[in-house]
């Protein structure tokens, strides 16, 4: 639950021109909206229509039994709200959320995607998850008149092509979709804002208890990771949390997401990416697989945080036990020969509950999302 | 301005670097020099932003008459000891100039280059931090 900005208006803390500086980074919110150039029906409003039908299409599962819907629930910040996500088994991570997703660079909790729409791709193959295939999908997008015509509409052209192209299709549209899910200003922002203009009276209705877990925050070197408007520099870490899967099973991580990423079909690399510069795919060209990656998960957004659990396997049930973990990690654990980017913070009882204030005022309670109209009428 | 000052310091004192071609366009760049090696360079663009992909401009010159190569570029936090998590590479344009494309600070904060050149059997390591906010 969001903390409202106090409506008894207080005495803001004093800030200095670092502090200014760090605050001023974290926004402006909302940025402009992401048009992806791999992705040729990126920001097209048909498309958009297209891709939330598919969204919620069961039909694209094995089984007919699940959508993408089933796991990133509109009502629950586009996750699920488990530790571990289910599909037709128990998967090793958590579903994450798809708030601002269309802003990041790497996809999924090990960057085995470098496009959106290549990681819808990848759910929708995989057995554990919808176990479906391409030629289910291109059967869908082909035979059921509504989708045939939403495609239409969205291509500029009947289905047409091989079952691989259009399951890639279908992924675009998804990803279109997708890109529309920016998350709303918060009582943060409000605050940043008034900041940036020197408005202390604005300033002063952002409460003392989020001012002071923002002090913490900074002063934390937190925005070391947690950067810029979206609170992630979107790469990749370890932070302490296990990342034994089961006995005797790791996680690898971006290790193992950099391996996938190389031998994918639908990397940025290959012939799917729609922009011809190839300009967009510089990140994947040039990222390097170091030993360094094994048990590394990406950096999430702080915003929208969700109820929980979090961590990339839904370690840490609520935000105290986030916080908590951060005062009391061990550094041995994280085998760091310089100054180490997360050392425990040893907060007192009262710090930890001003930076969970503070993490509060970055999510807002969102309306519930009406159902899309139909594709054609 | 000040680049400008600092160069015909420089070019004051070395002559043989006069005809060193210094210039990386858009006003500004970067001098480093060694007993051996002077390096201008800028970014490209001109502000690195965290997170997001730039390139590096070079002209590499040495003192003597042999042409100078830009062997190899890498950076860190020295603070935290960790390097990038992308390999830049390195191109080409002739004539000791040279673009290295993919670089990436993925973190505000020091980062520092280190940059490796060659003329015949000499090579040199030079380095120079970049601070990023």
């Amino acid at each position: 639950m969001a903390l409202a900005a106090s409506a008894v208006a207080q005495t803001p803390l004093q800030w200095s021109e670092d502090e200014v500086r760090a605050i001023a980074r974290h926004g402006p919110w909302p940025p402009t909206a992401p048009r992806d150039p791999s992705n040729r029906v990126a920001g097209v409003p048909n498309a958009i229509a297209l891709g939330e039908h598919l969204f919620n299409e069961p039909r694209l599962s094995a089984d007919g039994s699940m959508s993408c819907a089933t796991c990133h629930v509109a009502g629950r910040d586009w996750g699920d709200g488990r530790a571990r996500a289910v599909g037709r088994a128990e998967l090793d991570r958590r579903t994450p959320s798809l708030w601002n997703v269309g802003y990041a660079h790497w996809f999924g909790w090990d960057g085995a995607g470098d496009s959106l729409w290549s990681q819808s791709i990848r759910p929708i193959l995989d057995p554990r998850e919808m176990a479906g295939d391409a030629g289910r999908v291109a059967g869908l997008l082909r035979e059921d008149k509504a989708l045939a015509c939403g495609y239409e509409r969205a291509f500029g052209h009947k289905p047409e092509g091989d079952d691989e192209k259009l399951l890639v299709d279908a992924a675009k549209a998804l990803a279109a979709f997708q890109a529309t899910l920016i998350s709303p200003r918060t009582p943060f922002d409000a605050f940043r804002d008034a900041v940036v203009a020197g408005d202390r009276e604005a300033m002063a209705r952002y409460p003392l208890a989020a001012q002071r877990g923002l002090k913490i925050f900074i002063d934390a070197n937190c925005s070391a990771c947690h950067f810029g408007p979206r609170f992630t520099n979107g790469e990749f870490g370890d932070v302490g949390i296990p990342f034994f899967t089961r006995p005797g099973e790791v996680d690898s991580g971006r290790l193992d997401g950099l391996g996938k990423l190389a031998n994918s079909t639908f990397n940025l690399l290959g012939k799917y990416n729609d922009d011809a510069s190839g300009a967009n795919a510089l990140r994947t060209r040039h990222v390097q697989r170091l030993h360094s990656n094994f048990g590394e998960f990406r950096v999430p957004s702080l915003r929208q945080w969700g109820s929980g659990p979090f961590m990339h396997n839904g370690h840490l049930a609520t935000l105290e036990d986030v916080v908590k973990h951060y005062s009391e990690v061990s550094p041995d654990r994280l085998h760091n020969d310089a100054i180490p980017l997360v050392r425990p913070l040893t907060l007192s009882a009262e710090q930890s509950t001003d930076l969970v204030a503070f993490l509060r005022t970055l999510s807002v309670d969102v309306p519930s999302r009406p159902a899309p109209p139909p594709l054609c009428p | 301005m000040r680049l400008l000052a600092a160069l015909i310091a420089l070019l004051i004192t070395f002559p043989a670097w006069a005809d060193c071609p210094l210039d990386l366009g858009r006003g500004t760049g970067i001098v480093i020099f060694s007993s051996h090696y002077l390096i201008a360079f800028r970014p490209e663009p001109l502000r690195i932003e965290v997170g997001e992909p730039f390139s590096l401009l070079f002209n590499v010159c040495t003192k003597n008459d042999k042409p100078a190569e830009l062997v190899a570029i890498d950076a860190q936090m020295p603070e935290h000891k960790h390097g990038m998590n992308y390999r830049p590479t390195i191109v080409s344009l002739g004539d000791g100039r040279y673009r290295v494309d993919g670089m990436v600070f993925h973190m505000p904060g020091t980062w520092e280059l280190a940059i490796d050149v060659r003329a015949g059997e000499e090579s040199e390591r030079l380095s120079h931090e970049l601070v990023v906010k």
